[in-house]
């Protein structure tokens, strides 16, 4: 039953993209393309910051179980390579700011979720142990397709040209959490040593409060004109 | 969507054939998952001896665990803890065709109470006489083992209980275990050679001296080979043996203490599948070869059987000795040195006729007297049938070291009884061999005292090595490092030092022994068949209510902007 099991997380992971994708009309304005350029960038900017990394941030020779707060604190920030990506995808489809918003998300994110979780759920989900951690893992990527939305809309806005003056700093602020948002996690489940499942319930809150922050502005935003 | 879909796949099929190709292999490729745990089993004995097949003769297992007290036994995996063993329930698992039997031992046996190690001791034999196809494997208990015995046991033992919701959610979440070994199928061992070593001092004054021969086999055997450590049998023979080589070796080497008598030294192999080393050197010094010490005039033979333990000491004969051989000479001067030096020690001689129509010989002194070479063996035991000599439980125990007064478990080697009995074997010879009684020397004098004392501490290091390792048969091949060292040993004491190798007969082989005897099993996490259906239940109720969300997405975004909409209405 271990391939049923892999069934099940596979479509766990999988068919919210796809909902997502047929419900939000993207297939209406032939966005297929699109959606794989947009996840051709992921792939590009995700080679780019592993060779930064590699480069220049030594391997940490601390003791075991200590955690490298700044060093982790440095990684986090090569991620805001992903925010740029995400701008240039944006930048390069005409259109109204919900389409460009969804196709570089929905690009991002499956090209996320096929890179991966496609590997380690086919080998692990599919062996005679069982493991709740697939299950997690698939969860987990429902929470990053939430997150990658808010993302993408948080970056859109900040770079309007229109954005009010006293949307810059909530915008800012909601792209620094995004961008830190995993070095947050990892920083919570070392000092509260919270269990897997508790901590994926943390982040789903912290990506939802995240998400209907982004959703508030963007509303605010676009009908405020 | 799909139209557009198989259009860019095909354009992408084009160039990424390459890709495809590493996609499949990754496909084809064996999964290994990682296990719950892993641990090293040793399976039960498997060989045939004359004919006659013992123990279990299967290696490869890939059931579920469960435990002894579960109702549905056929095809699982029992599992069972030492102090809950018991023969019925063995029986019963045999009984219900079960896939396998797991025996977990604890690490340490000295915290088993002495009557589980005496009924398992008991229990041995007649585990091997059934010949089984169901694999028996015994393991060693660490605490993830404990845990998932522990578990198996909930899970197996709330199976009859309560009402039928309790047990639908109880198998649909609860978690077993799929023990899964990884090693191939038994088979027969080919050209397997049994190693004997000899060795031998010769005596002064010419040709044609009387020859003392003395013998001790060095395997040992228990119902799993890879934990048999024979420390008292046959460790405790060994380790006299080679002490007995080092003082007659120095005795021999100044001309005054030179006696006239060759002394012939042999450790056999195979020892406990019926002597098949002694055996065979008997068959090619007597009939093969032209001359040799066996043939000429042996004065007796001496074999040396758990000696490690105990007051007593029996001699064991199958014929009693004429008076006026030297036989009876030792037997003489065993019984002086026993009466006048160790008073403590209680000496016997035992009689007991050969018996050719048993399936095995009860002591290695019957397979010289069938050659008719007047031998005897020595030992502590009353009888050949005591459990002590097969038993997994003989191994040298730490707290025995210490001293102390606690009686350890199952047999065991004492080390000041081991060389109080050197020392009187050590007498008697020497009495024989210089005619002492004869000579009107009193039974007091003690010989081997100061420079030529036996050393206890020689003896306690010889047995620490040779209980290191498992000695079983046939885990010994002739490139072995315990032959070796034994040959080393005995080539700084001995001359003439020789390997002597036995084979089984291709057609009619005498023994066989089987491979797969110690094996890595893996046991792996697994959740039953309902519960897979559970979560699928569950997953596409969550679909579905994701897809209610997704499809009234507006009515959120509705909401935030009416919201939003009074503030701009003030600007």
């Amino acid at each position: 039953m271990t391939l049923f099991h892999f069934g099940n997380c596979f479509s766990l992971a999988y068919f919210p993209y796809f909902i997502t994708y047929k419900c939000s009309g993207l297939s209406e304005y032939n966005a297929f393309w699109r959606c794989v350029q947009a996840g051709a960038t992921y792939l590009f900017v995700q080679l780019c910051k592993m060779l930064f990394l590699a480069t220049f941030f030594p391997t940490w020779e601390g003791g075991a179980g200590v955690y490298d707060f700044v060093g982790e604190f440095m990684k986090a920030t090569v991620d805001l390579a992903d925010l740029l990506g995400l701008h240039l995808v944006m930048s390069r489809n005409a259109g109204k700011g919900e389409y460009k918003i969804m196709v570089a998300a929905m690009g991002w994110a499956t090209a996320e979720l096929i890179m991966s979780r496609c590997i380690p759920l086919w080998v692990g989900a599919r062996g005679i142990e069982f493991d709740w951690k697939y299950i997690q893992m698939s969860f987990d990527s429902n929470i990053s397709l939430v997150h990658y939305i808010a993302m993408a809309a948080v970056v859109w806005m900040f770079t309007r040209y229109d954005l009010p003056k006293s949307f810059r700093l909530p915008v800012t602020i909601l792209l620094g959490l995004c961008v830190y948002k995993g070095f947050l996690m990892e920083l919570f489940v070392h000092v509260f040593l919270l269990g897997s499942w508790t901590a994926l319930l943390v982040k789903a809150v912290l990506t939802g409060a995240i998400s209907l922050c982004s959703l508030f502005l963007f509303v605010t935003l676009v009908h405020s004109n | 969507m799909f139209e557009e879909a198989s259009e860019v796949l095909e354009n992408m099929l084009k160039w990424s054939f390459p890709l495809s190709l590493v996609l499949f292999l990754v496909l084809v490729c064996p999964l290994r998952a990682e296990a719950a745990h892993e641990f090293s089993v040793y399976r039960m004995q498997q060989y045939d001896l004359q004919g006659q097949t013992y123990g279990s003769r299967n290696a490869i297992l890939n059931t579920e665990a469960r435990t002894v007290d579960a109702e549905v036994l056929s095809r699982r995996c029992v599992m069972v803890r030492l102090a809950d063993f018991s023969y019925e329930k063995y029986q019963k698992a045999l009984r219900q065709s079960a896939g396998a039997v797991v025996i977990i031992l604890p690490q340490n046996m000295s915290t088993m109470p002495q009557d589980i190690v005496q009924q398992f001791m008991e229990l041995e034999p007649e585990l091997l006489a059934t010949e089984t196809i169901v694999p028996v494997y015994f393991a060693l208990e660490d605490e993830e083992l404990l845990s998932i015995y522990t578990q198996t046991q909930i899970s197996s033992s709330s199976q009859g209980s309560s009402s039928a919701a309790e047990v639908l959610l109880h198998t649909a979440t609860a978690n077993g275990f799929q023990m899964v070994t990884s090693g191939a199928q038994s088979k027969a061992v080919s050209d397997w050679a049994i190693t004997s070593l000899e060795g031998r001092l010769t005596g002064a004054g010419g040709e044609d001296l009387p020859t003392i021969v003395l013998v001790a086999h060095y395997d040992s055997f228990g119902v799993a080979p890879w934990l048999s450590y024979g420390a008292d049998s046959n460790g405790s023979g060994v380790a006299v043996l080679l002490e007995l080589a080092r003082l007659f070796s120095r005795l021999y080497s100044y001309k005054r203490t030179h006696a006239g008598y060759n002394l012939l030294f042999f450790l056999s192999g195979g020892g406990k599948f019926n002597y098949q080393g002694t055996k065979r050197w008997l068959e090619d010094n007597l009939d093969h070869t032209d001359s040799s010490l066996l043939q000429d005039n042996v004065a007796f033979v001496l074999c040396l059987d758990t000696l490690g333990n105990s007051d007593n000491l029996h001699l064991h004969v199958s014929k009693p000795p004429k008076e006026g051989s030297p036989q009876h000479a030792l037997l003489r001067e065993l019984e002086t040195v026993a009466a006048h030096q160790h008073p403590d020690l209680k000496f016997s001689m035992v009689h007991k006729k050969i018996n050719l129509a048993d399936d095995t010989l009860a002591w290695e002194h019957e397979r010289f007297g069938i050659r008719r070479l007047p031998a005897f063996t020595l030992s502590h035991l009353e009888s050949h049938r005591s459990p002590a000599r097969h038993s997994i439980m003989d191994m040298r125990s730490v707290s025995s070291l210490e001293g102390a007064g606690e009686a350890t478990a199952g047999p065991h080697v004492d080390l000041t009884k081991l060389s109080r009995n050197t020392k009187v074997i050590a007498e008697a010879l020497a009495r024989v061999i210089y005619n002492l009684t004869e000579k009107g020397v009193g039974g007091d004098l003690q010989i081997f005292t100061e420079q030529m004392q036996v050393q206890e501490d020689q003896l306690a290091s010889l047995v620490d090595w040779l209980t290191a390792q498992p000695r079983a048969a046939q885990l010994l091949d002739k490139d072995s490092s315990i032959v070796n060292t034994l040959e080393y040993y005995l080539s700084r004491y001995l001359k003439d030092v020789k390997r002597h190798l036995v084979r089984a007969d291709k057609r009619d082989p005498e023994f066989v022994f089987y491979d797969q005897l110690k094996q890595t099993m893996n046991a792996y996490r697994v959740k039953p068949a309902i519960f897979d259906l559970l979560l699928a239940v569950c997953i596409a109720s969550y679909l579905g209510v994701l897809y209610l969300a997704v499809q009234n997405f507006g009515l959120l975004y509705g909401f935030l902007r009416r919201v939003t909409a009074p503030r701009v209405k003030q600007h």
